[in-house]
């Protein structure tokens, strides 16, 4: 372990001169208001663009570095210094992100310490250590979800020790570094609530004074958090919940609603075949790639409430198996899967998400086969839908290279552990399907260019269609096999 | 080396996956980390007016494709004139070709010098890594396999070797194409190493036709080929190789040569832009004897022009004679390697217009015996990485240096099981002064009087290091140990031989 730890430091300060995106300024504007305002200000302030958006524990993380950056280049940290980007400034960003993976680090080993001293758990630990899908967003995107999924192991690992309300605790400490783990919250409510609360399997054994412990525990957590924002308490909430911002981002993640849209878009194509009466509006909005309602010209347009409502049928599904049969193994897996359903279903989700199915699902793939397989085409299109996030071609060959590397090491080494071929695992269709993500990295790179020249669109639309495609089919393999085994 | 990381990880692998997986893993590794120091800025990035090395390549592809092969050494010298011999023009004609079917901008003749786009970087790279994947690479694999038939063991020295921090640092971070000439040269030892001599003449005349610098092996081929002829067991077999071979290399040459053969000037043309013996002792601060001597003699000021050439001369010949004869008497494999070894050292220390790049040239072969020789090919690789670390620095490749040079360390292993105490001492002393450097150049400003301080001592201390390893693989020529036999495989030889 400690040598993986070793290679993969210096491939990410290696990395160190990659594509930065734009969140890289976000986090470096936080680090300035966090260290030059007063804790009052932090949700009022809006010099930048990039506001605050992330609750209260991950501003103190910012104001945490802030410290250190003083002495690295005291300008980054002058509020109006916008978009400034000296070297120290990107090195010394650089090192926070490697620096806070430590906790994933720690994180693993607790996991390989209390998930069996085997070959597979080491395994699994490594692919979610060097995940591609963590080097593209977090060291080269830029963004700190290492330190974050390091919290989310952690509570898992003391979920599986049985110290169920340490995880609570430590789950709630991740809401509030960001709030979008709250997409796996009832996995979590259900779970300590059925497995903690009531002592035994009988609905008369619950136990009040747990309940309180609990719940006590959590509200503590959120006081200490929100407290001293109380003051600023509904503009905090407008910053962290921005409902206005439309069903799908502007690259669209490869969703349920994807799908959905580019279904919407076909149907334009034959209804103005057939002189169909159409929302005229919608005509020209969605493709234009910038963030806004988003409206269907054919099928129903959606609201928030409908994605709420479909979510929750979605989790709902998952949740009464936890809850009667509230075992270690049914709450991973359903916490995979209601992650996986506000993933589908959500409003306005980020590609990025794909990582809140990925990592939690790495820890179920050894299982059993079905798992496995599922792991396999989720983690391809599911990696290959962040490709569009690093949209250079100095990059292109580094992402790739890593996550052939990445499947080729840990596929073949699972397949071993499970002591089957990798041959047997996959059906021939599925082949197929991966073997089309090669194809249509080529078009994206290659072909786009040279037949259209234009429609920067299009090879977008493709990959987050082709990837939704395969998300989608990972989740039913996965329900199914839930559902079916539980 | 046997219990570091890159060997425990390879064992692991080769339990646990299946076998098609570790040689592919063995590639992709090393090409993962070319394109990841391909990332950083490159020689002359956005420093006009002239550029660097990377605006010489770029503009020989603008004028191969633009002009006629008589125009190519002729045509407006003082930017970037072409000094490498025709084999670069046509690998540059090549890139140019395909570049321009991408965008017709990079390389119009004339209005396209300096011209830097992220694309075009892009381009640039990747024919770097192309070039590299189709001749280079393959011919590492076709080395270990040859030399090391045990299967765990020809991958971990193929991980090492594609690993070495030189040729990563300055073929994808400074922008050179070094790697197509070792890959050749790589070919002709293959070819050697088999007893293919024809074919890795032709290979050999491919490297030299590709750049100059080939040189510095060539008294070693040539003194192991006429070695191999007067062993021969039959003196007819002996004569009718050598006629053979000379008929290749002329045939080689000839065909290298063939836009040029009609004009005598032209010919002499290229003679003169390819050996510019104008140009004097020594350029900038290398590791090279003569730089560290000038610090005690101004060789410059003391010597005309032509005494210091002839200087250099008899000092490189007083080297690399008695070291070639030595390989000419007993043509064997390991003889070959150490010979190839010190000669390409001697060039380095002793040589006229020594650049500090070309410690590549050692540096290949002693990666070819790093299995056999673990401490010194570590001491070796750190000694030329750091000798390098001025031109490294004043291209914004300081992050790449400490990376590749750590994880290559790393990958390898320690090296302190074998020797003695004395070794240990004297590796502890060099590292010691190799971090003492560094770390005083990052904190301290040199004086104003001296404002060089910090790149003469390096080129000194270096030239010190190199010159003990120089005369220690001197030694290990005339001298093998029980581990150096194995150098190239000479063992397998000697076991067939003996059954």
């Amino acid at each position: 372990m400690n040598n993986l730890f070793i290679a993969s430091t210096i491939l990410k300060i290696l990395l160190i001169p990659a594509y930065r995106s734009t969140d890289f300024e976000v986090h470096r504007n936080w680090l300035a208001i966090t260290h030059s305002l007063p804790i009052s200000k932090w949700y009022i302030e809006k010099t930048s663009i990039w506001t605050l958006d992330y609750p209260p524990f991950f501003a103190w993380f910012e104001k945490f570095w802030s410290m250190f950056a003083q002495f690295a280049d005291p300008n980054m940290l002058v509020v109006d210094n916008l978009e400034y980007a000296s070297w120290e400034t990107i090195v010394f960003q650089r090192l926070t992100v490697i620096l806070s993976e430590l906790v994933l680090y720690w994180s693993l080993q607790r996991y390989i310490r209390y998930f069996g001293n085997q070959y597979v758990n080491w395994l699994v630990a490594a692919s979610v250590f060097l995940h591609p899908g963590l080097l593209i967003v977090d060291h080269m995107h830029f963004q700190y979800n290492g330190f974050l999924y390091g919290i989310l192991i952690l509570s898992i690992v003391e979920a599986k020790r049985g110290q169920l309300l340490l995880s609570g605790i430590l789950f709630a400490v991740l809401l509030n570094f960001k709030h979008i783990y709250l997409y796996m919250a009832p996995a979590y409510f259900v779970y300590l609530l059925k497995a903690y609360c009531f002592t035994s399997d009988q609905l008369s054994s619950f136990s009040i004074q747990r309940f309180i412990t609990l719940g006590g525990a959590v509200i503590g957590v959120f006081a200490l958090s929100l407290g001293p924002f109380i003051h600023q308490l509904p503009a905090l909430l407008s910053r962290l919940f921005p409902f206005t911002r439309g069903l799908c981002h502007a690259y669209w993640a490869p969703n349920f609603w994807a799908l959905y849209a580019a279904a919407d878009r076909c149907l334009i194509f034959v209804g103005k075949r057939l002189g169909w009466i159409m929302n005229d509006a919608a005509l020209g909005s969605m493709t234009r790639g910038y963030v806004g309602d988003t409206q269907f010209a054919v099928l129903p347009d959606i609201q928030a409430s409908h994605t709420m409502i479909l979510t929750l049928i979605a989790q709902i599904a998952v949740l009464q198996l936890l809850w009667r049969k509230p075992t270690f193994d049914n709450f991973l897996s359903s916490l995979t899967l209601c992650g996986f359903a506000s993933f589908l279903f959500g409003w306005h989700v980020h590609e990025k998400a794909i990582l809140i199915v990925l990592i939690p699902y790495s820890l179920m793939a050894a299982n059993n086969k079905l798992h496995l397989r599922t792991f396999i085409i989720l983690s391809a299109a599911g990696i290959y839908s962040l490709y569009p996030l690093l949209f250079h071609a100095a990059e292109t060959p580094i992402k790739i290279t890593f996550t052939l590397l990445w499947t080729l090491m840990i596929v073949t080494g699972l397949a071993f552990t499970m002591k089957t071929s990798i041959k047997s695992i996959l059906h021939p269709v599925e082949v197929l399907y991966l073997l089309g993500l090669i194809v249509l990295q080529l078009y994206s790179s290659i072909v786009h260019e040279l037949v259209f020249g234009g429609l920067e669109f299009l090879p977008l639309l493709l990959t987050s269609v082709y990837c939704g495609v395969g998300v989608i089919y990972g989740y039913l393999l996965a329900m199914i096999n839930v559902c079916f085994t539980c | 080396m046997e219990q570091g990381p890159a060997c425990r990880g390879l064992q692991l692998l080769t339990t646990t996956q299946t076998s098609w997986t570790i040689p592919l893993i063995c590639i992709l590794v090393p090409l993962l980390f070319r394109w990841i120091v391909a990332l950083n800025p490159y020689s002359g990035f956005n420093t006009p007016p002239l550029y660097g090395d990377y605006e010489a390549q770029r503009h020989w592809m603008e004028i191969t494709n633009a002009l006629p092969s008589s125009q190519w050494y002729q045509y407006d010298l003082d930017w970037w004139g072409l000094d490498y011999p025709p084999l670069t023009a046509f690998h540059s004609w090549i890139c140019g070709f395909i570049g321009l079917r991408i965008n017709p901008d990079w390389f119009a003749l004339d209005t396209s010098r300096g011209y830097e786009s992220p694309e075009s970087k892009f381009f640039m790279r990747a024919t770097v890594v192309v070039s590299e994947a189709l001749v280079y690479i393959p011919a590492v694999w076709c080395f270990c396999r040859i030399v090391y038939p045990q299967q765990q063991r020809k991958y971990l020295v193929l991980l090492l070797i594609l690993m070495q921090p030189t040729l990563i640092l300055i073929d994808h971070g400074h922008f050179q194409f070094n790697s197509v000439m070792l890959g050749f040269a790589l070919w002709a030892i293959n070819g050697y190493l088999t007893k293919h001599y024809l074919l890795g003449s032709v290979c050999f005349c491919l490297a030299l036709g590709f750049k100059q610098m080939a040189l510095y092996y060539s008294p070693a081929v040539f003194s192991f080929l006429i070695g191999t002829c007067i062993s021969m067991p039959k003196k007819q077999q002996g004569l009718l190789l050598f006629c053979q071979l000379g008929v290749t290399v002329i045939t080689a040459f000839g065909l290298l040569l063939s836009p040029w053969l009609a004009s005598v000037d032209d010919l002499l043309q290229i003679l003169h832009r390819v050996f510019p013996v104008a140009r004097g002792l020594y350029e900038d601060k290398v590791a090279n004897i003569w730089c560290a001597l000038n610090v005690i003699v101004k060789l410059r000021n003391v010597l005309s022009l032509e005494s210091t050439v002839r200087l250099s001369l008899c000092a490189t010949l007083a080297a690399i004679l008695p070291i070639n004869i030595h390989l000419g008497m007993s043509p064997t494999r390991s003889r070959f390697g150490y010979a190839l070894v010190n000669t390409s050292l001697a060039f380095f220390l002793l040589s006229f217009q020594v650049h500090e790049k070309s410690i590549l040239l050692p540096a290949l072969p002693i990666s070819l015996m790093l299995y056999d020789e673990p401490e010194a090919a570590k001491i070796f690789m750190n000694v030329a990485m750091f000798s390098m670390f001025p031109l490294l620095k004043r291209e914004g490749l300081v992050i790449p240096y400490f990376g590749i040079t750590l994880l290559w360390n790393w990958l390898f292993g320690s090296t302190s099981f074998s020797s003695s105490t004395m070794i240990n001492i004297i590796k502890q002393m060099i590292y010691a002064s190799i971090f003492i450097w560094h770390v005083t150049e990052c904190w301290i400003v040199p004086p104003n009087h001296w404002p060089d301080l910090y790149t003469v001592v390096n080129a000194i201390i270096s030239c010190g290091y190199f010159s003990c390893l120089f005369l220690y693989f001197t030694y290990r020529q005339f001298y093998p140990s029980s581990s150096s036999t194995n150098v190239f495989g000479e063992s397998s030889v000697v076991k067939i031989k003996s059954t």
